[in-house]
């Protein structure tokens, strides 16, 4: 029970620190990009673009179809 | 705008792909004459659709087909170029972004130790976590929505 319960928390913490780091980085002056700047960034290349787009599609594959 | 390297583009919300919006002015002209309405008429369509997909059950052709057609218009989109593509910044202050990866890191980490142990009661997966909350029919048309409202977000970038 005590793992179950530490695994889980693991998770939140996690999913958290990337909602604050997410405010952090729309803070005026922050050096930290926004998801959508990285995102973006990472997308420049064609490649980049097709792996995230190929990230995006599996997670629907493995959520609503599996 | 930009901070200490973080290059942040100044059109993020124009309304033509490389034709950045010059001022915040502009910028806030941009987001005033976006047709709302077409928006919200999309955004229902695109709830209607996620509400019938939600209906289907796993492992059937009809799962797969639904996930798989906006795949394909999300592909499509992609290869001819969405209608209003936010810029990308042209570079990223590395010591910023390794915040991003030493979370994306743990979180990756996280899941493969209990993937690792074939997600076992005792330390279950976010997939494990995540499947009982998305089961109800209302909150699964909900997930669905929003993985559209994802794949459309990312096909702007």
């Amino acid at each position: 029970m005590a793992t179950r319960v530490i695994t889980i928390i693991g998770f939140c913490t996690v999913i958290a620190a990337l909602a604050v780091l997410e405010i952090v980085a729309r803070r005026p002056g922050s050096r930290v990009p926004a998801l959508g700047e990285w995102l973006g960034y990472l997308m420049r290349p064609r490649t980049g673009r097709v792996l995230l787009l190929a990230g995006w599609l599996w997670l629907g594959w493995h959520y609503f179809t599996r | 705008m930009a901070a200490n390297g973080v290059s942040r583009s100044p059109g993020r919300l124009g309304g033509e792909p490389g034709r950045p919006a010059a001022d915040g002015k502009e910028e806030r002209f941009a987001r005033r004459w976006r047709p709302r309405g077409l928006r919200l008429a999309l955004s229902a369509v695109l709830f209607g659709y996620a509400w019938l997909a939600a209906s289907t059950r796993p492992f059937t052709f009809m799962s797969l087909l639904v996930v798989l057609l906006p795949g394909a218009v999300v592909a499509g989109v992609a290869s001819w170029g969405p209608p209003d593509r936010i810029e990308a910044p042209d570079r990223l202050d590395i010591g910023g972004f390794s915040w991003w990866l030493v979370i994306v890191a743990v979180l990756f980490e996280w899941e493969a130790a209990g993937f690792r142990d074939n997600s076992p009661w005792w330390h279950p997966s976010l997939t494990e976590l995540v499947n009982p909350i998305i089961a109800p029919y209302p909150l699964r048309a909900i997930a669905f929505f929003l993985w559209l409202i994802t794949g459309w977000a990312l096909v702007r970038r």
